[in-house]
């Protein structure tokens, strides 16, 4: 107890600056090769749930320290569909489940991020965090550096991220086989350039190694003899993305943005992706925003519908690896009220959003979130 | 390896590596621009941010991270960290 007195004295003065809350429902349906809930030899419903609570505080300690400390939740209904009960109609609730776990999993992570602002210009952040669910534990490491140039009117950011991985494996009837692990690392470079007095434009690249067991190993290829195997997937992904961000202020209190990004992997994806967004001031505080996003890919090489049964290499019939062209429709409508008082500024959005894929899967996301500026 | 595939990609290593190059032209013309601060009051407003905050940012991230093949690009792990993907 002293000790903490201690602490408690010698320990900094902190602010909060703010705190968020967000609630988000997923409500997906849909069908996928890799999911046996479904009539023999045919894809499997791929319905499922989830709602996903979030909450954020954000803190400065003296003059340079930010701390942000944020807390997402993840309850999910039929992560795993069990491939075992078949003849049941495609869409209906899956019976059971291949992991005891996700009938109903709830996943939590604590992630903490620490940033120091060096001098005027520069600023480095650390982050931490840790995720949790039923068969599944995994750690990340971050570092960050940004800096300013040209009187900020060129930012330069660079991070590096490491993430440990670990989880059970699963064999099709159910059974648990061990522990397995994956490794990701990540590079990140980002630069923010002003282009004209209403015109900012960030341009990232992203490269990601990962290594290990990169599937979830419940999910099941389809073979041409109507029976269903295990997915096999290789054991090292090299992922690139760059991605190119415009936003342009519009003169009637409004604001268009664009991203664009390409991505290419070794496992021969590659795919494009652009979104539009247009946001407009209807009157002080209040705001509406519409989104359109469009994104394109192509298979993995050993991406199959009709596995060999025979055949020794690698297979997946992940509807998420396949070839498909997904579309995003929807809106956020927001109010920012100014109170002036402790309390600087409080924030109420609601936003709902319809995703809908070429190979057979629709989301339908809502959302709200709630913040207090202090 | 087959001839079609080695070129696909070739053709997506070239058509990555002009991309990278001409974007990062576009920003060094950009880099020449150097708007005062005093006349950058549009750029600070609130709806010029690319990321309203930070758990509307992870709501999109994870749900495009676990759906799509195609990940990264935005200062996150493309992968990892969660037993949804």
């Amino acid at each position: 107890m002293p000790l903490f007195a201690v602490l408690a004295m010698l320990a900094p003065p902190y602010q909060i600056d703010s705190v968020r809350f967000r609630f988000t429902q997923y409500d997906q349906r849909g069908v996928g090769y890799q999911s046996a809930a479904g009539p023999v030899g045919q894809p499997g419903s791929e319905w499922e749930t989830v709602q996903q609570p979030q909450a954020e505080v954000v803190a400065h300690v003296g003059e340079r320290i930010t701390e942000r400390l944020w807390i997402p939740l993840d309850v999910i209904t039929a992560a795993s569909p069990d491939h075992s009960v078949y003849g049941l109609p495609v869409g209906a609730a899956p019976p059971d489940a291949v992991t005891t776990a996700s009938r109903v999993n709830t996943a939590g992570s604590l992630d903490t991020l620490t940033t120091y602002r060096w001098d005027r210009a520069t600023e480095l952040s650390f982050r931490a965090a840790l995720h949790l669910e039923e068969p599944f534990e995994s750690w990340s490491y971050g570092l960050g550096a940004t800096r300013s140039f040209a009187e900020d009117n060129t930012v330069l950011g660079v991070s590096v991220n490491q993430v440990v991985d670990w989880f059970d494996h699963f064999n099709l009837d159910g059974r648990r086989n061990g522990r397995v692990n994956r490794s990701t690392t990540n590079v990140n470079a980002t630069l923010t350039q002003v282009l004209s007095p209403y015109t900012v434009a960030v341009l990232s690249y992203g490269g990601t190694l990962q290594l290990g067991t990169l599937g979830n190993t419940w999910s099941s290829v389809l073979l041409s003899d109507g029976s269903r195997g295990e997915e096999r997937l290789p054991r090292q992904r090299l992922r690139n993305a760059l991605s190119l961000r415009v936003a342009e202020w519009l003169p009637w209190n409004g604001a268009l943005k664009l991203y664009y990004r390409a991505y290419l992997d070794d496992w021969s994806a590659h795919a494009h992706t652009i979104e539009a967004n247009l946001l407009q001031r209807v009157f002080r505080g209040l705001n509406v925003r519409a989104e359109y996003r469009v994104h394109w890919q192509t298979a993995v090489r050993f991406y199959t519908e009709a596995g060999d049964p025979l055949a020794s290499g690698y297979r997946t019939a992940d509807s998420d690896l396949a070839h498909f062209v997904a579309q995003t429709i929807g809106g956020t409508i927001s109010w920012d009220l100014e109170l002036g008082g402790r309390v600087r500024d409080v924030h109420v959005d609601l936003g709902y959003e319809h995703y809908f894929r070429s190979n057979n899967l629709t989301v339908d996301i809502a959302t709200c979130g709630f913040g207090l500026m202090f | 390896m087959r001839p079609g595939r080695q070129s696909g990609r070739w053709r997506r290593l070239i058509c990555l590596a002009a991309a990278v190059g001409s974007l990062l032209g576009l920003t060094t013309v950009g880099g020449c621009v150097v708007v005062p601060q005093n006349r950058r009051k549009h750029l600070a407003d609130p709806m010029m941010r690319f990321d309203d905050d930070g758990l509307e940012a992870h709501k999109r991230q994870k749900f495009y991270t676990t759906r799509e093949a195609a990940a990264g690009g935005d200062g996150l792990p493309a992968g990892g960290g969660c037993g949804c993907q």
